[in-house]
């Protein structure tokens, strides 16, 4: 029994001390993770102190001996060139000057939403992050984002196109600086197929109307028609530019207390989305999400809608498909194409609402967004022009580029899109997407009216549960 | 009295229960109440946290969205788990019964897709139901029929993510069966083939009553695991279309991800906990949970 005891003893002694050694390394990784700096895990940057004194050791002018001071900046990823982009000015603002280190961390769309959430409540959000135009009026009323007024060179902000400065405008205070505007739909159309159908290559269709009949005529064995959003999702915010198109204004009234849908402009908008996919023209299940134009770069759709940004990714892509390509206006209900066809989308840098060093946060926007034009016209080469200027003085620089004064779909989007575009609606998605499923499910077989009635519904019971009524920031 | 009860080795069983304790003090515990408290109050990073009391729960409570998901969700379960249990069932059988060598192989092969993760197997059937170049649709083309919307289509989008959950699923609940057949004693059957039993007989008398504990695990488990199922609709439908492959956790996910307070994701989390949790009640109270008859 002892002899068994002693036995019994030392097993537990062993197993104890492995488990006491488990703990203390779960208990190590554990206040890693919640204390370790949050954009470690995707950038490798080390935690801050660590950071701190290496730098200070590889330091190489001991004549100042004054850290430079770290903000972290989180920039969504986008495509492989605005990546590269970003990484390139950040190590240029780096060298440029010793008092500020930009971090960078490149943040996947997907998990950002998450990360950003982990890193407010733990209060370490980056002290720059980017944020799109519709983010931007509620994170400024709820105190995410900093005025950038005192931060920022005011002409930096005269320098901005009146209707683009009114995205970031919230209160009569500026609360982000625009980067870049793209219009969220433009039509894509292949011309050889437009040939083969006896189409006219030169002549896309102008009304929804056409583009319906065309969408028909153009479906073939193995080719669809038309291409554009079909699942709610994606036509929350797809549909902006038709509901401009059609009703002038969006689901909502101006002083957000009630849904303004039902109305026939409304109902066209839904005729046009069940018409098209119930005809045959559309796959019946996507082919690719909105925002990618594969389904049409790899010739199966014969018509696209698509935002502009899918002329960076034709160029880059699809390259042998280029010649086959015309680029147009979307189309308008009644083929008046000074009408609004789309909505701009596009991203802002933004300082956060708790940044310890805002000063130096905003030196580093003045620098990349609001400081040399080159630095913006770098952008939007490598970006293929599928983006657009926010800034006048880009612009002008441009124009004496020979690559950008040359190029005639970014003329063609700058001239007969964009000046007819309006800002994205800064309501809550659940109003959007409220709609946007009841578009769908008028796609799927529901009655417009069913449909139109079932939305208002949804979205006058969202205002009144969620208080809406006279909270528009902007009214 | 309080002698009586000592024992020699408490204190190590205290120190063997420390660590676990602690973490799921430090993980699961603290993290709850610390939720059911942010549950009250529309909770901002950035701006003092206001009390509201049931509000969110009430706004949950009222939102069909959240409603219809639990019931996607339960819909869900209930499609995986019969087919489940009733495959792998089977499957444990034909194992049981296959020699030494080959019941290796084929219980390694069955367990493959155990160890593949939910992201990957989700990507591997949106290729799968793609409707331009899919092999369900090459399949039924062969056949003469029209190409389906398998996953944009109301009445085949959930059965459509059903069928990877179950080949998920299907290695571990087969091997769990697997187990539960081999511990029933031989001399059961061996009685029974005196008795002149035939195989349905045995299967219904023998083999059904003796895995009830295992049946009832894995329903527990698989149920509650189904319902919470969220990555396989996020990857290959997105919720859609409409709301049909919505389940709860996404419902969760994506309130979480747009909402601009997070109270009524914790209080959505906090209502599915309950939801869950009164679900494997009703299991239990249904199928008791007995002693095995064998001891």
């Amino acid at each position: 029994m002892q002899a068994k005891n002693g036995k019994s003893g030392s097993w537990t002694i062993a197993s104890s001390s492995l488990l006491i050694l488990a703990l203390a390394v779960t208990g190590c990784g554990g206040s890693n993770g919640k204390n370790a700096d949050p954009s470690s895990s995707a950038s490798g940057s080390a935690s801050p102190s660590a950071s701190a004194s290496a730098s200070a050791s590889a330091s190489p002018s001991d004549s100042a001996p004054a850290e430079k001071v770290k903000v972290e900046f989180w920039a969504q990823k986008f495509e492989e060139t605005t990546d590269a982009w970003f990484k390139k000015w950040v190590a240029e603002f780096n060298k440029s000057q010793d008092q500020v280190e930009i971090k960078l961390t490149i943040v996947p769309g997907d998990a950002w939403d998450q990360k950003m959430k982990a890193a407010q409540a733990a209060g370490k959000a980056p002290e720059i992050r980017t944020i799109n135009y519709g983010n931007v009026a509620n994170a400024a009323k709820t105190g995410q984002i900093m005025a950038l007024n005192d931060l920022m060179d005011p002409a930096a902000f005269d320098d901005l196109y009146d209707n683009i400065r009114d995205f970031v405008t919230v209160g009569g205070k500026y609360y982000a600086y625009p980067k870049l505007v793209e219009p969220s739909a433009v039509l894509y159309y292949r011309k050889d197929l437009f040939q083969d159908a006896g189409l006219d290559p030169e002549k896309p269709p102008t009304t929804w109307a056409e583009l319906l009949d065309d969408a028909k005529k153009l479906t073939n064995k193995g080719v669809f028609g038309l291409a554009t959003a079909q699942t709610a999702p994606d036509l929350g915010w797809s549909s902006w530019g038709m509901q401009y198109n059609a009703a002038g204004h969006l689901a909502l009234t101006d002083d957000w207390s009630k849904a303004d849908i039902n109305n026939d402009a409304y109902k066209s908008v839904f005729n046009f989305y069940q018409t098209a996919y119930q005809s045959g023209a559309m796959p019946k299940q996507a082919l690719a999400p909105y925002a990618d134009i594969k389904a049409f770069g790899e010739g199966k759709v014969a018509m696209q809608i698509c935002g502009s940004w899918a002329i960076g990714q034709l160029r880059n892509t699809y390259k042998n498909m280029l010649d086959k390509v015309g680029v147009a206006p979307m189309a308008s209900i009644d083929g008046d194409q000074t009408k609004t066809t789309a909505t701009l989308g596009g991203w802002t840098l933004a300082v956060d609402g708790k940044a310890q060093h805002p000063k130096e946060a905003a030196s580093f926007i003045s620098y990349l967004l609001a400081g040399d034009p080159n630095i913006m016209i770098d952008f939007f080469k490598t970006a293929q022009f599928s983006k657009f200027s926010a800034r006048k003085s880009v612009d002008d620089a441009m124009k004496s580029d020979v690559d950008a004064s040359k190029d005639a779909w970014r003329a063609l989007i700058a001239e007969k899109v964009i000046p007819y575009a309006q800002a994205e609606p800064i309501y809550p998605w659940d109003v959007s997407f409220a709609l946007s499923t009841a578009i769908e499910s008028a796609m799927k077989g529901t009655s417009v009216d069913k449909a139109i009635a079932k939305a208002e519904k949804d979205i006058d019971d969202f205002i009144a549960k969620n208080k809406l009524a006279g909270t528009n920031p902007k009214a | 009295m309080r002698k009586k009860n000592f024992r020699q080795d408490n204190g190590t069983a205290y120190l063997l229960l420390a660590p676990i304790f602690l973490l799921l003090t430090i993980f699961v515990v603290v993290p709850f109440f610390y939720a059911l408290r942010v549950s009250f109050y529309d909770w901002s990073f950035y701006q003092d946290s206001a009390f509201v009391g049931f509000r969110n729960f009430y706004m949950v409570l009222t939102d069909d969205l959240f409603l219809e998901s639990v019931w996607v969700g339960l819909k869900f379960a209930l499609m995986v788990m019969p087919a489940l249990l009733v495959l792998a069932f089977l499957f444990a059988n034909v194992v049981k019964r296959l020699g030494p060598r080959l019941s290796g192989f084929v219980k390694t092969a069955v367990y493959i897709p155990t160890i593949i993760s939910g992201i990957v197997a989700s990507v591997i059937f949106v290729f799968i139901f793609d409707y331009t170049g899919g092999l369900a649709n090459y399949i039924i083309g062969l056949f003469g029929a029209e190409p389906r919307a398998w996953l944009a289509d109301v009445a085949t989008a959930l059965p459509s993510i059903a069928a990877p959950a179950v080949w998920l699923g299907f290695g571990l609940t087969t091997l769990i069966m697997l187990a539960g057949l081999h511990d029933i004693p031989e001399s059961y059957y061996e009685a029974a083939d005196l008795e002149g039993a035939g195989a349905w007989t045995k299967m219904r008398y023998i083999t059904v009553p003796l895995m009830r504990n295992v049946i009832l695990y894995l329903l527990v488990t698989g149920f509650t695991a189904q319902i919470s199922q969220f990555e396989l609709s996020l990857v290959m439908t997105g919720g859609g279309p409409l709301s049909v492959t919505t389940t709860p956790n996404l419902y969760i996910l994506n309130h979480f991800r747009n909402d601009v307070m997070v109270g009524n994701s914790i209080a959505a989390s906090l209502l599915l906990f309950v939801v869950l949790g009164s679900i494997s009640a009703i299991i239990f109270r249904v199928l008791n949970s007995e002693k095995a008859i064998d001891g």
